[in-house]
């Protein structure tokens, strides 16, 4: 330590540096969070987000730079030194002990005492005390289990405040909260920042940053891009300095779709057991159909019903005007129907298995030659989809489990494209996924249009189906209530005003609709 | 075998990414340590004699015959208990229908026995759905009690000098054609798991069965496909024993099963599907073979001999899995 860090940063980061055997995690990366403010730290899976907040809360030391709290140096690295500092994190997966009640939980091991005994009583007013001054409405005689997401959210936000946590550091705090718990969480956070608490704050939601942070740093590839206040900069800005180069997946871009001649797939009144329900649509050649609907509208049913992962009690599917067998996978993968599934960790992918061996499956017979798997060219298609989509991964025999979810969800893309299918079912296909990689599938997904495929798509992020689609089904209990065709979309959100405000004007239109169908559905 | 398991590709990028994870060696390991342990300890007793070391690879040839066939079972995610009794079976009906009407009738008779119960195996676990372990624990008994039943628990020689010169007693020059058995098996074996699409898709469905049919996998018809060819090879495992004892009897291949199950797990094939090594499993059942082998040489009774192979498979398997 050469000069004592002014006491006025929270946390100063200074040349920070780790390696994980031959991959350099971070190079030289200084971080400076004020006290009372919210820091955004972003960039995409990899980029060395996670490995610095270890280092910040001691589960792993750096290689080499200095790290100070307050302008108290971090001289050991364990996770109870930086306790005693008062870095504290939120962790994803709770930290609680659901039968126990909100008071014990917060003083767990610092139990207040009467004598030799533990003073529930006691624990319980001073948590009651602890909650009201940061403004929760939680009893705290409430057993954890009973609580939502949200609020067991801010019983360990309490929990660290009540160990003089003067850091707080949040990873992807809002990922299981509801729209209106992420109202009183921001309020929340708000407000321990005005009682002068740090916050690092990690997140791949766009609109949430600009809610909440100050200030913004970017790390890209293990280095630091930039620090900037959140007023002085774009969102087109911060995404290009996480991704390192320009994309417009956001936007809508207009295609032309040519539906004169006869529909690549037809749905004649397809129903399954219980859902969907006599759903008929066409999809032409080129063409990119969006599926909106609430959850539990039948979205990823009508995707398995096409595929015949679940087979259909009645209706018909034609491609090219010819009937597809109904409920036989295998008759629809060979006509040329292909299906990213809602959930790749079960339904895309086999985790434990490599990256080749997931690449090569679909396509497994037509690499083969007399039965035998004609490893050349099984090994040549492999290195080519990995190239093509760039998907990050050192060896093609890594198992598929140790990539990143933007890189998983390529591989279960890419698998499917080898098979060049004519009609491309995506159910959720950015589910999950950083913000680079989200933009790289749409650019794929638009790529696949253009050469000719039809295409749907199922999500529940409308900002997702707004920019890809042409045209928009709504679903509502099984059935298809609604079609929204582009033309009224623009109505919504004039191409003339500023994109940012046009993404949301658009949201907000498409969110109307959903809602409205559900009524009269 | 990390390249069987993992269908890993041929080029620079497999040399590059393999870690050398020595737990998947460890049978390997193992089956070294035990046979130098016993040629040290056992010099006295002829266990390094060419013969006495043909003698292990006679007697192991039925297990490693099964343990390949219950390499993809497993693999596939399912497994088949009643193996041991199918070769009983199959010894029974071969034997009977060579004397009712010579060799060739009696290798048909044994395949179709096989294929009886494969069927029967694949087509209740595959389309209505039971677990392939009650199927099969349900079939050994059934093949079991049908070898007593039709041999009258009587054992019915094989007199065909063809038939048990091919099946077990023959030898070509100093080779027991045994040993060519579980070369072809072996061999047959690797290939077809580790080259083919058939292979990729067994071990598929046992890795992931939502994701293969996800894929386009049938993964119910490639479940039944290795039932039946687990019951295939116990045929001919069946066929083996009664070439070599010349006769067919119902208690033949008793318990062997759990000799095969072991012998697939100790190579390094996984109990919950996915992972599988053929290689792996002929070297697991020579270790097996070479066990039983040395106890008796050691002069171990039967009693301590169970106990000593139960306690060797239990230290195996243990290393190899600790972390």
């Amino acid at each position: 330590m050469t000069a004592a860090a002014p006491a006025s940063d929270a946390v100063r980061m200074r040349g920070i540096s780790k390696s994980f055997g031959g991959v350099q995690a971070l190079r030289g990366v200084d971080l400076t969070v004020r006290p009372g403010s919210v820091h955004a730290l972003l960039g995409e899976n990899g980029a060395g987000k996670s490995t610095i907040l270890k280092i910040l809360c001691g589960v792993q030391p750096p290689d080499c730079g200095a790290v100070a709290i307050f302008g108290e140096r971090m001289s050991e690295f364990t996770p109870e030194a930086a306790r005693r500092l008062g870095v504290a994190m939120i962790f994803q997966e709770m930290s609680l002990i659901p039968t126990l009640t909100v008071a014990q939980n917060i003083f767990l091991t610092r139990e207040p005492r009467t004598g030799r005994f533990l003073d529930d009583r006691a624990a319980r007013a001073q948590a009651r005390a602890l909650l009201a001054q940061l403004g929760v409405d939680i009893d705290p005689a409430t057993p954890v289990s009973r609580l939502s997401t949200g609020q067991k959210q801010m019983t360990e936000i309490a929990k660290a405040v009540s160990q003089n946590a003067r850091v707080l550091i949040m990873d992807e705090p809002t990922s299981a909260l509801s729209t209106a718990e992420v109202d009183h969480l921001f309020a929340f956070v708000d407000r321990i920042r005005r009682g002068g608490m740090a916050v690092l704050y990690v997140s791949h939601k766009m609109d949430e940053i600009r809610r909440i942070a100050d200030t913004v740093t970017v790390l890209r590839d293990g280095t630091h891009v930039l620090t900037r206040p959140i007023a002085d900069i774009t969102l087109e800005q911060i995404i290009e300095a996480i991704v390192g180069r320009r994309i417009n997946a956001f936007a809508h871009r207009a295609r032309v779709v040519d539906r004169s001649g006869p529909p690549l797939l037809e749905l004649r009144g397809l129903s399954g057991q219980d859902k969907p329900r006599e759903v008929s649509l066409q999809l032409h050649r080129g063409e990119i159909l969006g599926i909106a609907g609430l959850l539990g509208a039948g979205r990823s049913e009508l995707a398995r019903a096409i595929l015949g992962i679940d087979p259909p009690v009645s209706g018909s599917i034609l491609l090219h005007g010819r009937r597809v067998p109904c409920g036989v996978p295998r008759a629809a993968i060979g006509a040329g129907i292909a299906l990213i599934p809602e959930d790749r960790r079960t339904q895309g992918l086999i985790l434990e298995q490599s990256v080749f061996a997931n690449l090569t499956l679909p396509t497994i017979d037509r690499l083969s030659r007399r039965g035998f798997v004609d490893d050349a060219r099984a090994s040549a298609q492999a290195q080519d989809l990995i190239a093509r989509l760039r998907i990050k991964v050192a060896s093609p025999s890594l198992a598929v489990k140790t990539l990143s979810g933007g890189n998983q969800q390529k591989v279960v893309l890419a698998k499917w494209l080898a098979a060049d299918p004519d009609v491309l079912v995506l159910d959720e296909p950015t589910a999950g996924v950083d913000i680079g990689s989200k933009g790289e599938i749409v650019e794929l997904v638009r790529a696949a249009a253009d050469s000719g495929k039809g295409v749907i798509v199922m999500s529940s992020e409308l900002a997702e189906l707004l920019s890809l689609s042409d045209r928009i089904l709504v679903m509502s209990g099984g059935r298809v209530v609604r079609a929204i065709d582009r033309i009224e979309i623009d109505e919504w959100s004039p191409p003339d005003t500023d994109p940012v405000d046009r993404i949301s004007l658009a949201e907000r239109g498409l969110q109307h609709a959903i809602q409205e169908s559900q009524r009269d559905g | 075998m990390a390249e069987i398991v993992k269908g890993a590709p041929t080029g620079p990028a497999r040399r590059r990414a393999l870690p050398p994870d020595w737990r998947q060696y460890v049978v390997y390991v193992g089956f070294v340590v035990i046979f130098v342990v016993f040629a040290v300890t056992l010099r006295d007793t002829g266990f390094l004699d060419p013969n006495n070391l043909l003698n292990i690879v006679r007697q192991t040839t039925m297990i490693a015959v099964m343990a390949v066939a219950m390499t993809f079972v497993l693999s596939a995610g399912e497994i088949d208990l009643s193996v041991g009794a199918v070769a009983g079976l199959a010894s029974v009906t071969t034997a009977m229908a060579i004397a009712a009407g010579g060799p060739v009738v009696g290798v048909l008779a044994g395949l179709a026995t096989g294929l009886l119960v494969g069927l029967i195996n694949g087509g209740l676990t595959t389309r209505i759905g039971m677990p392939s372990f009650l199927v099969t624990l349900a079939t050994l008994g059934i093949a079991r009690g049908t070898a007593m039943w039709i041999s009258q628990t009587a054992a019915i020689p094989v007199l065909s000098r063809g038939f048990n010169f091919t099946f077990g007693s023959g030898n070509l020059g100093p080779v027991p054609v045994l040993l060519v058995w579980m070369a072809v098996f072996a061999v047959a074996g690797h290939i077809l798991l580790r080259r083919t699409g058939f292979g990729r898709k067994v071990l598929a469905s046992g890795g992931g069965e939502v994701a293969a049919r996800y894929s386009g996998v049938d993964t119910a018809g490639i479940k039944l496909r290795v039932l039946l060819l687990s019951s295939l090879a116990a045929a001919v495992a069946g066929m083996l024993y009664a070439g070599r004892l010349h006769s067919g009897r119902f208690q033949l291949g008793e318990g062997d099963e759990l000799s095969v199950i072991a012998a697939a797990v100790l190579g390094g094939t996984s109990l919950f599907g996915g992972v599988g090594t053929v290689i792996g499993t002929i070297v697991g059942a020579l270790m097996i073979g070479l066990i039983n082998n040395g106890l008796i040489l050691l002069g171990l009774d039967f009693s301590q001999q169970l106990i000593a192979r139960g306690v060797i498979i239990i230290l195996a398997v243990a290393i190899g899995r600790q972390k």
